[in-house]
């Protein structure tokens, strides 16, 4: 009898084991994302003959639909399904027509020429299952300002959904391609890279304020690598501290803080927290050991950061005050550069396993470990996007050192750089 | 009578002394003869010896120190007068063969004894950036320990750290990673 038990146990327990085994991946890609919503964007509408005009709308619709696409929120609908139904009419719009090819968000956008230099744009976002217009906005604006509105309309959509903007948002990076290191930014797709800083000095690990308008960073000047915050817009740049070296400096999400890694005391790298001002400096690390290369939590109330404390580089989690630290990083001997997700669930990371540089990210709910990047190269200096999504890094797969997304799990690396070399990127949030 | 005569006699003796002091006084102006033409050659001889001193007090004899002051401090860095050092991967303590360079910079850091440097740490490229402007640092920090230790005070020197960010030699082998991953000396003050 018992043995038949037993027998029987251990069955249900293997079954049990085959079942869930599965059903726990699934579970998991439904955390990692929720399935994207199929949304149909038909081509522009045009209210006017002029060719340039059409041109420009067929851009805008471009524009949008890379940024949609791009986003693992939205999936579009493959243009070949429209011709099963009937022309788009705004006046008149079927939606059964749209709701029969699976369509559950419908936008509609027109351009229109305005007195020759500008454009109107004005896009429409229809739920389609209830036949109502969820959201509408018009934008007016220089034709060279065109990728702007675009993104600002792309924006619009994914707040509709709850998340933050993306398209909008920048990345700050470091480039020598105009001669020496100095601070470059552009959009999240690579346009518009734009130099920040003309000082001919090395300029060094930036990274924005949580307003998206100041860049902390350092710089080499005078023979000491001090910490500056930059308003770019303004041109005005303050000194944080000049003393010992200043590097890997992170604003809190809360806007409040600013944490970095300075030698400014006995000369070894201890992490230090300041107002975003960069006023009040205090001391958080007492090591003999590293400590650098912080980053906050999405709440402000923890700092992850890199310590050889236990004799090589590793992962730490501690407060936001310096207490209660504990290790998070396991299995390797070199683990750098912690990217705390702004979603909350993940951290990034450089991990180096014979001297191959890959970007990991670590669940902090079920501490799974996926592998981001794979490639004989050197990935680094991981940083999230506002959603959380998509992150971006340095890598030198080509040769030359240049930037590169990636999405959260492995997917649609895509180059973004490629004028001299190109590093330290930071993700505006 | 008798002082008819006296005056007469004194009138002669006046008269004669007179006459005889004129007399010789013009015997005198014929007889010096002209100076003789042995006179002119002696000079020669004397103005010969005189030419050696005024041009050389001007240039005084400078000692190296005074040489050494007399350049920039461009000039003096070219020279590299303070070896650099050489670490093993990963790692930031001192080596043997580090130690005895580090002995003869801070004897030449004695003997000039006004220098402040700076010690600049740095990596190679096979550390991450973070870590690795962590670690340049480290490596600024033992290298002012060991010349600490060496006598040398720590008011004269400051460290500061470049990462894997200024590589030495750019190539991507063991010889330029071991060339890249070192301590550098630079003299800031004099």
């Amino acid at each position: 009898m018992k043995i038949k038990w037993i027998l029987l146990g251990g069955i249900i327990i293997f079954l049990a084991v085959l079942i869930l085994h599965p059903q726990q991946e699934v579970v998991i890609s439904i955390k990692e994302g929720m399935p994207a919503i199929p949304l149909a964007l038909p081509d522009f509408m045009v209210r006017s003959s002029s060719p340039e005009t059409k041109a420009l709308a067929q851009e805008l619709h471009k524009i949008i639909s890379d940024d949609l696409k791009y986003s693992r929120v939205f999936q579009l609908l493959p243009k070949s399904y429209y011709s099963y139904i009937r022309p788009l009419n705004p006046e008149e719009i079927f939606f059964k027509d749209w709701e029969s090819i699976q369509a559950n968000i419908l936008f509609v956008g027109e351009v229109q020429e305005s007195d020759g230099k500008k454009i109107l744009f004005e896009g429409k976002i229809y739920d389609v299952k209830a036949g109502r217009l969820i959201f509408g906005k018009r934008y007016q604006s220089e034709k060279v300002l065109l990728r702007l509105v675009a993104h600002k309309m792309a924006d619009e959509i994914m707040k509709i959904y709850g998340e933050r903007e993306l398209f909008t948002s920048k990345i700050v990076f470091i480039s020598n391609r105009d001669g020496n290191d100095e601070l470059y930014m552009m959009d999240y797709d690579g346009h518009n890279q734009t130099r920040v800083t003309f000082n001919k000095k090395q300029d060094y690990m930036p990274a924005w304020s949580a307003d998206g308008k100041k860049i902390a960073y350092t710089s080499y000047r005078n023979n000491r690598a001090g910490l500056y915050i930059l308003n770019p817009f303004k041109g005005e740049i303050t000194e944080v501290v000049s003393k010992g070296t200043n590097f890997a400096p992170t604003f809190s999400p809360d806007g409040k803080k600013l944490a970095f890694c300075s030698t400014m005391e006995e000369g070894n790298p201890e992490i230090y927290v300041a107002t975003s001002e960069g006023k009040k400096i205090k001391r958080l690390t007492f090591n003999k050991a590293i400590d650098t290369a912080p980053s906050w939590s999405p709440t402000s109330r923890e700092i992850a950061f890199t310590s050889d404390r236990g004799g090589t580089p590793q992962i730490y989690i501690m407060d936001a005050e310096g207490s209660n630290i504990r290790r998070i990083s396991f299995g390797g001997n070199y683990h750098d550069a912690p990217a705390w997700s702004p979603a909350g669930g993940r951290i990034a990371y450089v991990s180096r396993v014979d001297q191959i540089f890959d970007i990991y990210a670590l669940n902090l709910r079920t501490e799974q470990v996926v592998k981001l990047t794979e490639s004989n190269a050197r990935n680094e200096t991981p940083s999230w996007s506002p959603d959380g999504r998509h992150l971006v890094f340095s890598s030198n797969i080509t040769g030359t050192i240049q930037l590169y997304t990636i999405d959260y799990d492995g997917s649609n690396l895509r180059r973004l750089t490629s004028k001299g070399e190109s590093k330290l990127p930071d993700w505006s949030r | 009578m008798k002082k008819a005569i006296i005056f007469s006699l004194a009138f002669l003796m006046v008269f004669a002394a007179l006459s005889s002091c004129r007399g010789r006084a013009r015997v005198e102006e014929v007889t010096p003869p002209p100076p003789p033409p042995e006179v002119v050659e002696q000079p020669e001889v004397e103005t010969v010896e005189k030419v050696e001193e005024p041009v050389v007090v001007k240039e005084p004899e400078l000692t190296e120190e005074e040489i050494f002051m007399s350049k920039t401090l461009e000039e003096i860095n070219l020279e590299a007068p303070l070896q650099m050092i050489h670490f093993d991967y990963d790692k930031y303590f001192i080596r043997d063969d580090a130690k005895f360079v580090l002995e003869a910079n801070a004897d030449w850091l004695k003997k000039y004894d006004a220098i402040v440097i700076l010690i600049e740490g740095h990596c190679d490229e096979r550390g991450t950036e973070e870590y690795n402007l962590a670690l340049g640092e480290k490596r600024a920090k033992s290298t002012l320990d060991y010349l600490a230790s060496l006598g040398i005070s720590t008011d004269r020197i400051r460290t500061i750290s470049y990462g894997k960010s200024v590589p030495l030699d750019p190539e991507h082998n063991e010889i330029s990673w071991q060339k890249n991953r070192r301590a550098q000396f630079l003299i800031i003050k004099k």
